[in-house]
């Protein structure tokens, strides 16, 4: 989007390059947001007068607080977890080279190809305790029964968990090649200094990928406001209704397909665009994500502030 | 060997509505609906958490991408000579479904699409936007017909005139949820009345008598607990229970008494006293807290033979008792015997489970034809019995509730070696018993069984907790929709 805001040249091939992008966010994001937003005041069902009343009327819907709870629960797992775990791991990747590591980093790709529905197949029987291939372990934590598992309060954990091996195998090898884009002298530099590989991680490494870091957690913030096929299939699944608008895209999907009001599920869908824009515009305001190749170190890591 | 192991697994895609999805069809049947509708109404199905830009936008996309599919979707409507008709049908109907199209080949021009229950009520507000795309006959679960006749959606043609005299008194009494004072705007597939179910061989064994009244069914239960701890008088987490209890009880949840009025009141005397005597049996174990179709419950209880008896729909031997893919009891074990009677009342009424509807489209330029394949459905021996299944089997698994129909599936049913005796006599007295409070309502009774209900009783494990959390989950669904709520 603004990506393109600081280039001036004029140039013929980076218009040509730049087309089908222009045109991808035209027709599946500026077009829809403004049909959306010009949905939103038709009477329907719920708004029976039309108007702008829609954005109150949704915030209202008695299943908008406990979406909002679902989801902010979920976040506030999935996306430290995301964080920490995966510069954790792209670190640790980071600090050897061996004959090893194109094999690890193949084997972090894996659960990454699990993804949305057939994930919600492969947590069911792992956490089912009857087929679960981890019987013992469930056995061990008390958990015989699958009604011990799948109740709603343990959904949060459980979307987190599908979530979490759906996504962090594509980051960690993301921040993993930001990690290699570090000047090799820096890091001689630092360790002709007497930095231990801690240090070296922490002092030098992070402060380096900031922005990427802080990149990573817009999109993760953004993906998980927006949880919505795990849910939703595990809805229709053996535990019917268990998820039953449990995010707020599965709320927008419910009052948009199954009560008819258009207006309503566009009003929640802008609703949703704000966080996310937000985010977007701190990583292109606030970091210096696109200002050219060379980095400079941030005072601080602010990756809670997306949060 | 995959497949077997998968058995448990399909189960999980089942739709809202049990009914729905039979565990007898393919993986390919149940996955792929399941899965492709996801994949397609809810249109960015690809899309993993977090992974791009263009999720900022998904929302707003899917509706798009949706009406534009839709859109492309649409059948091509014949102008020729021949009439054409598109049917939707779930995985159980579409061995019929397909038949049919053979059978009519150069009369009529059928094209039969696999949807799950729940589709239409999600893509008819895209079709209506557009403004094409409708079916012109759909197999659905029993309370569409409600949502679909309301003129906001208005996807549900008033029968009255196609039906010719002879099929409605082909009905009779057994198409009376379709009618409303306006008129008839489905057409039942099947009546899907609770029966009691039990096994002959454990009774015998046990030294047990068929129970007559509630109190002996949970005296019965008592005893299974004190006695043969470990077998099962069924389980209560799922729609089966208010089929079983609340309806036949009469416990007022969704009694729609115009259309802009609804009985909902779980502080009935009619419903706190299904509380009080049932709940000894959960606290026991004997009624299980979980759903029938949960992995565990299949293997360890219905497939270890420990269901002394259960009540169910008339569906439950062909379709879960029987199959291998379910609970697999052999044969000679198997009876039914009417519902047992609540203290103080003089009928012993029935609930329902499923009992599909096939509702025409207003929209359909061949009303007539597509009324036919619903009554081929109902009425045809070609569907009822002989067509086969993927498993196997042969015919339709449900109780007709057209009459000429219902006499196929009895010779059927009645003549099977299966059944330790004829398990049809029960349920042709239910049929008539079914307790006629209950309505269709514009919103979706069904699955806030699975979102209110079975939340709280696999927390709590308190029946009235659990009654309680739906009446409130169904009293916002109604208000939300124009209803006004009250207590009686």
């Amino acid at each position: 989007m603004a990506k393109t805001k600081h280039y001036r040249h004029n140039n013929g091939a980076m218009y040509l390059m730049l087309t089908p992008y222009v045109l991808l966010l035209f027709f599946f994001g500026l077009l829809p947001a403004i049909l959306g937003l010009l949905e939103i005041p038709k009477p329907s069902m719920a708004n029976a007068n039309g108007g702008w009343d829609a954005f109150k009327i949704v915030v209202h819907d008695f299943r908008f607080a406990p979406a909002f709870k679902h989801v902010l629960g979920f976040m506030a797992i999935f996306v430290p977890l995301m964080i920490f775990f995966v510069i954790g791991m792209a670190l640790m990747l980071d600090i050897k080279h061996s004959p090893w590591k194109k094999w690890l980093r193949m084997a972090y790709i894996v659960p990454a190809s699990i993804s949305g529905a057939v994930a919600v197949l492969v947590w069911y029987v792992i956490l089912q305790p009857t087929l679960s291939p981890i019987k013992g372990a469930l056995k061990f934590f008390h958990l015989t029964e699958s009604t011990q598992i799948w109740q709603q309060k343990n959904l949060v954990y459980i979307l987190a968990i599908m979530a979490f091996f759906a996504v962090a195998g594509n980051w960690i090898l993301i921040q993993y090649g930001s990690l290699q884009s570090i000047s090799q002298e820096i890091l001689e530099a630092a360790r002709v200094d007497g930095c231990s590989v801690f240090q070296m991680a922490v002092r030098i490494k992070i402060p380096l990928i900031s922005k990427y870091i802080i990149y990573m957690s817009v999109l993760v913030f953004a993906g998980g406001l927006q949880i919505f096929v795990e849910p939703q299939l595990l809805n229709g699944g053996i535990y019917s209704g268990i998820a039953d608008a449990w995010s707020f895209d599965q709320l927008s999907y419910n009052l948009a397909f199954m009560q008819g009001d258009f207006g309503g599920a566009s009003a929640l869908s802008i609703l949703l665009l704000i966080p996310s824009l937000l985010g977007a515009l701190l990583v292109i305001f606030k970091t210096d994500m696109f200002e050219g190749a060379q980095g400079h170190i941030k005072k601080k890591n602010i990756e809670v502030q997306g949060f | 060997m995959v497949i077997k192991r998968s058995a448990p697994l399909v189960l999980t895609l089942r739709h809202e509505n049990l009914f729905v999805n039979t565990i007898r069809n393919s993986i390919f049947a149940i996955v792929f609906p399941g899965l492709v509708r996801s994949a397609r109404g809810k249109a960015d199905a690809r899309h993993e958490t977090g992974d791009t830009l263009k999720r900022k936008y998904s929302v707003m996309a899917v509706a798009t991408a949706a009406v534009i599919g839709g859109a492309m979707v649409a059948p091509i409507t014949a102008q020729a000579a021949t009439p054409s008709i598109l049917i939707w049908v779930d995985a159980p109907r579409l061995p019929g479904a397909q038949l049919y199209a053979a059978i009519m080949k150069g009369k009529v021009d059928v094209k039969v699409e696999l949807h799950g229950q729940a589709d239409l009520l999600a893509k008819v507000q895209l079709f209506n936007r557009v403004k094409k795309g409708w079916p012109d006959v759909v197999f659905g679960p029993p309370n569409d017909v409600s949502v679909l006749k309301n003129p906001l959606i208005n996807n549900a043609l008033n029968l009255d005139k196609l039906l010719t005299k002879q099929e409605v008194a082909n009905f009779g009494h057994g198409n009376d949820w379709c009618k409303s004072s306006t008129g008839t705007y489905c057409v039942k597939n099947d009546l899907a009345q609770t029966v009691l179910w039990y096994d002959t061989t454990l009774f015998k064994e046990f030294g047990y008598t068929v129970p007559k009244t509630m109190e002996e069914w949970a005296a019965l239960g008592q005893d299974i607990a004190a006695n043969h701890p470990g077998y099962s008088l069924g389980a209560v987490g799922d729609q089966g229970f208010y089929a079983s209890y609340l309806w036949p009880s009469q416990c007022p949840l969704n009694q729609e008494k115009s259309v802009t009025r609804v009985v909902i009141n779980t502080k009935s005397p009619k419903c706190t006293r299904v509380a009080k005597l049932i709940q000894p049996l959960v606290d026991s174990g004997v009624l299980s807290k979980t759903s029938y179709f949960d992995a565990s419950y299949i293997k360890d209880v219905g497939q270890a033979g420990k269901i002394v008896a259960n009540l169910g729909p008339s569906w439950w031997g062909e379709f879960v008792l029987r199959p291998a893919g379910t609970f697999n009891i052999p044969a000679g074990h198997i009876a039914t015997a009417p519902m047992p009677l609540w203290a103080g009342e003089k009928v012993a009424y029935s609930g329902e489970w499923g009992g599909g509807i096939y509702t025409v489209s207003p929209h359909s330029k061949f009303p007539r034809q597509a009324l036919d394949f619903a009554i081929f459905m109902v009425g045809d021996k070609r569907n009822l019995v002989t067509v086969k299944n993927p498993d196997g089997s042969h015919g339709a698994p449900t109780f007709p509730a057209y009459t000429p129909g219902n006499a196929l599936w009895k010779a059927k049913v009645s003549s099977d070696k299966y059944y330790a005796s004829d398990p049809f006599p029960a349920m042709l007295t239910q049929s008539t018993k079914i307790f006629p409070g209950e309505k269709p309502v514009r919103y979706d009774s069904n699955g806030a069984w699975g979102a209110a209900f079975a939340p709280e009783i696999t927390k709590s494990g308190d029946l009235q907790k659990a009654i309680d959390a739906y009446g409130a989950y169904v009293t916002n669904l109604a208000m939300q929709l124009g209803y006004e709520v009250t207590k009686s």
